[in-house]
């Protein structure tokens, strides 16, 4: 690692940018990969992931099902040749995992356990307990451990992509534990750097969910995809934002307004019953239960709480017995977070920015159109998601573009010549630039927790489950601003050993881009499509937008919007029914 | 709730470490822990002081970085939680609490409350997977693991390698670690190939990183933010001992790790 020269560079050590790594070392041994991650790897957010991930595998599902349970929930926007290799690929790729060591949940006959989830007709939801984030990334963190090609730059902040005669080339960063800013280079490099909840303020993302990856690429002249389409999870826990699992009602859970009636009944999600029935109420899928909730706030069903509108998620019918078995972690989280008891008391919930559909525009094996840049997992755009994710897709599809990725960026790497920039140079202008823009003397200057915090309310206000024209015209000029006002922030903290400060104001600066995309993304799509909803433009408008937004950074910094047409291969576009 | 903290601040590696008293005011008892000190650390920067450095990440218990010594106990006083889970309400007006990393050779100090834990990475690496018929992928199901069985490896594969376990012994052993990560892979047929490897390349390589040894006060597991529980050491303890057993070179005198 002396030298700082590899032949794959992966950004990000989560469930995709391991099993990338894995990839690359099984394919070819000779070839050495670098993972760099801000984190300790364990400590990436695929971890905190809990419900489970899809795959078929019983005898009465199919890849079709899949496939078309994916396709009308993500609205008709997935690439439909993407989410074919997705669903064929997923059961191999679980089955690996297995092999690694993954401990996945069992019947009692040995077999696979698998749960419902919602918008999935059947059920294929593969887990490990309640954290199979968890066991998912300890497996493919343990498994990469084995390959001595592997090598790691742990607590490494990127903050610059390296391009030189026309290709990725690697990447600058710094090294958080001494200051130190180095150039990497590699002969191909592959963004892992998962999404960007924290653009919003109630998020059941980490603190480091910060996009940096997406706005790295951005920035190097790359399309972002599809930005306007935001996932709120309909049950995250006030206040904090900690998510309470999908899993909760496919157990049976309940969603009651204030008057304990279930509401979802209302929104063309199907009839109650007493066991939850697949793609029905509880079970259908995420945008179309959060919107439901903003209806029922404006209709004045939902209660009030310390922090703001909630509804209840019931689940004291399925008792202590099933809770403990099945749903253990629910119960730990509230008892500890909410100090109640869920065998005995409602969980307070409302809808949580949970996840980005968009990302880095790539191809179906995650080449971007930057020679030696790629990219997979939930920092890029296949796009499988569409208009809407289904639960469970997004970790299996961290192992399936994973491995994607990292053979196709293996095959670059082998074919390519060493690097061609000046390694000092690069090293030595970025660490200037940061000194210029963070550690000098400004006047009027600002705070990065003040910038953050009015980002975040724009966003939520202006960006949020309902948009309008004039509520994203609005947030477009304070994001103007804010821009401004950001390149007067200094930093106080000049210590060179873990400077938070001034990761938070690179990260900051990451964010702001981000939210300038997905602002002026949502203002060109005029029509209502998955988690992407006009007031203005109510219904969808397949002859003018079944087609992915590409965002492009301009010259001046602003967003310019193109759109590439949706891949369709079996399934015309149609209507999305739920529970009927 | 009015607080005095007295927390251990070390620059980095080299220097030496010493104690320094802050005082927290108005604090809600439903802050969490780390929010408290997210409070202070913004006073401190407000005042153009250092603040003090501490790992975490998830916050939600799963990710195993949050590692504090709270009033003589990682993880503070509530048994089953991480630091992160730890609120407020779990202490009263007016007291006092010290706040000191994780003391242990194999953990040196990074900075302030920051500690290596890269010890337990390489004790992973020594074996801590599972290498064989990675290539072609028979059907999960025609491998059927007992529910019983599946459980308890799920059990072991809890440990969220957050270290309290060293912390925790006077000894500073890291069996409860290790034969969490040697039970696991023990437990699952996929694993059983290479367990005799396994378990004797970890010991060495925890032994090598110097982690004391066992002496089974179980402490380890008392403090486990996931309840670890002590039979995963007996299971280890037998699978080193058969290991040990069928190996040809057995160094003379080589001891058995007690459980
Ligand atoms: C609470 C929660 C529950 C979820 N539950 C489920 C579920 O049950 N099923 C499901 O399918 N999906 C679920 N998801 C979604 C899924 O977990 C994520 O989409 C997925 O884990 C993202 O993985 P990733 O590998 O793309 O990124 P991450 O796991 O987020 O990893 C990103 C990596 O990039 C590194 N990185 C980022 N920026 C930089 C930088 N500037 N420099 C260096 N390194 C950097 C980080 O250190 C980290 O290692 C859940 C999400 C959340 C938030
Ligand atoms: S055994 Fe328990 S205390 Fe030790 S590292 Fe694992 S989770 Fe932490
Ligand atoms: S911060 Fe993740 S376990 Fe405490």
């Amino acid at each position: 690692m002396d030298n700082f020269s590899h032949d794959v560079l992966i950004i990000g050590g989560g469930g995709a940018g391991l099993r990338a790594a894995i990839a690359v070392a099984e394919i070819n041994p000779k070839l050495n990969v670098a993972v760099i991650s801000k984190v300790y790897p364990m400590r990436s957010h695929t971890v905190s992931a809990e419900g489970g991930a899809a795959a078929v595998i019983k005898p009465d599902d199919s890849l079709d099902h899949h496939a078309y349970d994916t396709i009308s929930g993500g609205d008709w926007l997935c690439d439909q040749d993407a989410v074919e290799a997705f669903v064929n690929e997923a059961p191999k790729e679980m089955l690996q995992l297995e092999h690694w060591g993954c401990p996945w949940s069992r019947q009692d006959d040995g077999t696979i356990a698998v749960r419902p989830f919602g918008g999935m007709k059947i059920e294929r939801t593969w887990f490990a307990s309640d954290k199979t984030g968890f066991h998912m990334l300890h497996t493919l963190y343990q498994t990469s451990l084995k390959y001595d090609p592997i090598q790691r730059y742990d607590e490494w902040f990127v903050t610059k992509l390296i391009v030189d005669d026309g290709r990725c080339q690697g990447a600058v960063a710094i090294e958080l534990a001494t200051g130190q800013v180095q150039a990497i280079a590699a002969k191909s490099v592959v963004i892992c750097t998962g999404g960007c909840g924290k653009v919003f303020p109630f998020t059941t993302n980490a603190n480091i969910k910060t996009g940096d990856g997406m706005a790295l690429a951005y920035r190097a002249g790359v399309p972002l995809k599809d930005m306007e389409f935001i996932q709120y999870h309909p049950t995250g826990l006030p206040f904090t934002g900690i998510l309470i699992t999908e899993a909760t009602r496919a157990e049976g859970g309940y969603m009651l307004n204030k008057d304990g009636y279930r509401y979802l009944q209302d929104y063309d999600l199907g009839t109650p019953q007493t066991e939850p029935v697949l793609r029905s109420m509880e079970l259908g899928p995420r945008d179309r239960l959060s919107q439901a909730f903003v209806k029922e706030m404006e209709k004045g069903n939902t209660l009030e709480g310390l922090y703001g509108q909630f509804v209840h998620l019931d689940i004291r019918h399925l008792g202590e017995k099933k809770i403990n078995a099945k749903l253990p972690f629910v119960r730990e989280l509230c008892l500890k977070y909410e100090n109640i008891d869920p065998v005995n008391e409602m969980i307070p919930v409302r809808p949580v920015v949970h996840y980005m559909m968009g990302g880095i525009h790539t191809d179906i094996n995650g080449a971007t159109p930057l020679p030696g840049l790629y990219a997979a997992g939930e920092t890029a755009c296949v796009s499988i998601n569409g208009a809407n994710r289904l639960g469970s897709n997004s970790l299996t599809e961290l192992l399936v573009f994973g491995a994607r990725v990292g053979s196709v960026a293996a095959e670059f790497a082998s074919n390519q010549s060493d690097y061609t920039f000046d390694m000092a140079y690069e090293s030595i202008t970025e660490e200037n630039h940061i000194k210029n823009q963070f550690f000098k003397e400004k006047k009027n200057q600002e705070r990065i927790a003040d910038i953050r915090k009015e980002m975040h309310k724009t966003m939520e206000e202006g960006c949020g489950i309902y948009r309008t024209e004039n509520s994203l015209l609005a947030s477009q000029n304070i994001l103007t601003d804010l821009k401004e006002r950001f390149s007067h922030v200094a930093i106080d903290d000049h210590s060179r050993t873990f400077n938070t400060e001034l990761v938070a104001a690179l990260e900051l600066s990451n964010l702001l881009d981000l939210a300038e995309s997905i602002v002026q993304s949502a203002l060109s799509r005029k029509e209502s499509r998955g988690s992407h909803q006009r007031t203005d433009y109510e219904k969808r408008d397949d002859e003018n937008y079944l087609a992915h937004s590409l965002a492009y950074q301009e010259k001046d910094n602003k967003p310019r919007i193109e759109y590439l047409p949706v891949t369709i291969t079996k399934w015309p576009p149609g209507e999305r029914v739920y529970g009927r | 709730m009015d607080l005095t903290l007295k927390i251990w601040r070390q620059p980095n590696a080299n220097s030496k470490g010493e104690f320094k008293s802050y005082q927290v005011k108005e604090i809600s008892p439903d802050t969490s822990f780390l929010e408290m000190l997210d409070i202070l650390n913004e006073d401190l920067l407000h005042n153009g002081e250092d603040p003090v450095h501490f790992d975490h990440d998830c916050r939600e218990g799963i990710c195993g970085t949050c590692s504090m010594f709270i009033n003589g106990r990682p993880h503070g006083p509530q048994r089953g939680i991480t630091t992160c889970q730890l609120h407020m309400r779990s202490f009263k007006d007016g007291d006092n609490i010290t706040i000191e990393p994780w003391r242990a050779k194999p953990f040196p100090v990074i900075k302030d409350l920051v500690v290596d834990r890269s010890s337990f990475e390489r004790i992973i690496q020594a074996g801590g997977y599972i290498s064989i018929g990675t290539g072609g992928v028979p059907d999960a199901n025609e491998i059927p693991i007992p529910r019983r069985i599946a459980n308890e490896a799920m059990d072991a594969a809890a440990c969220i390698g957050c270290g309290a376990c060293v912390a925790a012994c006077k000894n500073a052993s890291a069996m409860l670690f290790v034969s969490a990560k040697v039970s696991h892979l023990a437990l699952l047929p996929q694993g059983q190939a290479e367990s005799k490897e396994r378990v004797e390349n970890m010991v060495a390589q925890m032994d090598k990183e110097g982690f004391g040894s066992c002496t089974n006060t179980g402490a380890c597991s008392a403090e486990c933010p996931k309840e670890i529980s002590l039979e995963h050491i007996a299971r280890l303890n037998r699978e080193y001992f058969f290991a040990k057993q069928s190996s040809e070179n057995v160094p003379v005198g080589d001891q058995v790790h007690e459980g």
